[in-house]
């Protein structure tokens, strides 16, 4: 295992544009983490508010509210991990070097692992920093306080990590797929952000769908089944009911596609021939 | 001796084209063993298919004495056409790579970048060399684990005449420390320079194996000539190395037991009062022979 991600890490400690993405991300996560506050009084000094309400009184940072509230965030920056997946998938296929890891004595379960050994450590990062980011942010802004306030919804936080992970299991079949590392990015990023949530909204919301099945098939869609686990939580602010759990609906179909995914890859690394 | 590898009816199609059609191959320790083909006749797609990145459609292949492939993999030193390295990393931190996946320590590094003249150039990223100074990283590459087993497609492909002959002394310095070579060839005469034993391949078919030597041995024929013709006849008559001899106008022609050679002939004539003015060395180029064995086979 941990020779597995060391070869992953010896790829990439010395290449400029993995600590590029690792910077952009990381300074996204800050400013969704941290951002909010600031946000909310930049909103007031805007002279915005909410039915008569202070944008700066809105409770964001309350345990355990700011749980789901940050990794509902952050979610939107797990491209940029995903950017990453494919250039290093894709250099190994545009560099040969794929090839020569195996002659030189790796299986191709191992390079598998090395791969995903990767994403799960980032996926671990992310989870942590967003962890620790959130007890400070909580520490400093949560009207309550207490172990069962902080440690409740904690499951938000391991979805958040399941979400980088399914994702960037298919950034990784993909560049797989598809050897061209730009347009795999281009495809995916369109697909995430465009594509597939104007068809499913479509199918959920469109009266002439809404009333069969094409909302519970909607829900089966990869993006949607990754994004169902942590649902849209600033409902709660303007007194509208939300889902403040992860269903395991949600899990289950989440849990197909990472299988899916897993499997496919598995598949073509051993049938495709490498030249 | 000690089987290296063993090909057991290896195939690979691609789409229309019978890449490697049944090939059964036996290398032992110590071999230098040459694969000969012309281009397109499947050398390389079985050198990929025993290094497990091209998958056969059909039959197997078993490493040392039966050893798991990846674990064989890892003291075998393979080159396989072009040289695969992270163009944004030095070559120092591209071994380093290398010397994880085999398991062999970093200590290594630098006396194969020495070995391949790279050493100056060591932590300048591999994009900044030149098409000579990759293929040599290669090489230090594939040395780097001390591997008992190399294997190397095309070795001189595309060096000038300096590296080529690098390269040539580099493969018989590895012999000569009892290593095993698979190499791939299309060139007869590397074949004939450097390997042991060889095999023809056409169409992904093996039409010919045998030991370099004895290929060639067959033929083993010296001509020689002095100003007293005569004399010389009745001399190489009692000569105990040759097998036959004819008279070739003003010349003798002298076909040698297997394991004579032209000087041991020239020191019989000379100790027998015989000064020859001519010795020449017919010795069968492969490129005949290997002609004769596509001829035969067509």
């Amino acid at each position: 295992m941990i020779r597995a991600l060391k070869l992953e890490w010896l790829k990439i400690k010395n290449y400029r544009i993995f600590w590029i993405l690792t910077g952009m991300y990381l300074l996204a996560l800050l400013v969704i983490t941290s951002g909010g506050t600031f946000f909310l009084r930049w909103l007031k000094s805007e002279g915005a508010d909410f039915r008569g309400i202070d944008p700066t009184i809105i409770p964001i940072n309350d345990f355990p509210d700011i749980w789901q509230n940050t990794t509902y965030l952050a979610s939107y920056v797990i491209f940029l991990l995903a950017f990453i997946v494919i250039i290093s998938v894709n250099n190994d296929l545009t560099y040969h070097t794929l090839r020569q890891n195996i002659i030189d004595g790796i299986s191709k379960k191992e390079y598998l692992m090395s791969k995903m050994l990767m994403i799960i450590t980032m996926a671990i990062v992310s989870t942590l920093l967003i962890f620790f980011a959130g007890l400070v942010n909580g520490a400093i802004y949560s009207h309550v306080w207490g172990a069962e306030y902080i440690f409740d919804e904690m499951e938000f936080l391991a979805a958040f990590f399941y979400q980088i992970v399914i994702y960037c299991s298919l950034a990784f079949l993909l560049a797989l797929v598809i050897k061209k590392a730009g347009f795999v990015i281009v495809a995916l990023f369109l697909y995430t952000t465009m594509f597939e949530p104007i068809v499913t909204a479509i199918m959920v919301n469109a009266p002439v769908f809404r009333d069969g099945l094409a909302p519970d098939i909607a829900q089966f869609f990869p993006v949607k089944a990754i994004n169902n686990l942590i649902t849209v939580p600033f409902g709660r602010y303007i007194f509208m009911e939300i889902q403040d759990y992860v269903s395991l609906k949600a899990l289950v179909i989440a849990t197909g596609w990472l299988a899916i995914y897993l499997w496919l890859i598995y598949y073509i690394l051993k049938k495709r021939d490498l030249n | 001796m000690e089987s290296i590898l063993k090909i057991n009816k290896l195939s690979k199609r691609f789409g229309r084209i019978q890449a490697v059609d049944k090939l059964e191959l036996k290398v032992s320790t110590g071999q230098v063993y040459g694969i000969l083909g012309p281009n397109g006749s499947g050398k390389t797609t079985t050198l990929g298919m025993i290094l497990d990145v091209v998958a056969p459609d059909e039959g197997d292949y078993e490493w040392f004495d039966n050893e798991p492939h990846v674990e064989a993999r890892k003291k075998i030193g393979a080159i396989l056409e072009t040289p695969s390295f992270f163009p944004y990393l030095t070559a120092v931190q591209n071994l380093r790579i290398t010397a994880h996946i085999k398991q062999c320590g970093k200590e290594n590094i630098e006396p194969v970048l020495k070995q391949a003249g790279l050493y100056d150039r060591r932590n300048d990223k591999f994009k900044t060399y030149s098409l000579g100074m990759k293929q040599r990283l290669s090489i230090a590459a594939a040395l780097l684990s001390d591997p008992p087993v190399l294997i190397l497609d095309e070795p001189t492909n595309g060096l000038d005449p300096e590296g080529i002959a690098e390269v040539r002394a580099l493969i018989r310095n590895v012999a000569q420390q009892g290593k095993t070579i698979l190499m791939a060839s299309h060139l007869l005469d590397e074949v004939q320079k450097v390997c042991t034993h060889f095999c023809i391949l056409r169409k992904g078919k093996k039409l010919h194996e045998g030991s370099v030597s004895e290929t060639l041995g067959e033929i083993n024929k010296v001509e020689i000539a002095a100003d007293d013709i005569k004399t010389l006849e009745k001399v190489i008559g009692e000569f105990p190395g040759k097998t036959d001899y004819t008279v070739d106008g003003a010349a003798l022609l002298v076909t040698m037991k297997d394991d004579v050679t032209a000087t041991e002939l020239n020191d019989f004539c000379f100790a027998q009062g015989i000064t020859l003015k001519k010795l020449f060395t017919h010795r069968n180029s492969l490129e005949q022979e290997f002609l004769k064995i596509l001829r035969e086979n067509d």
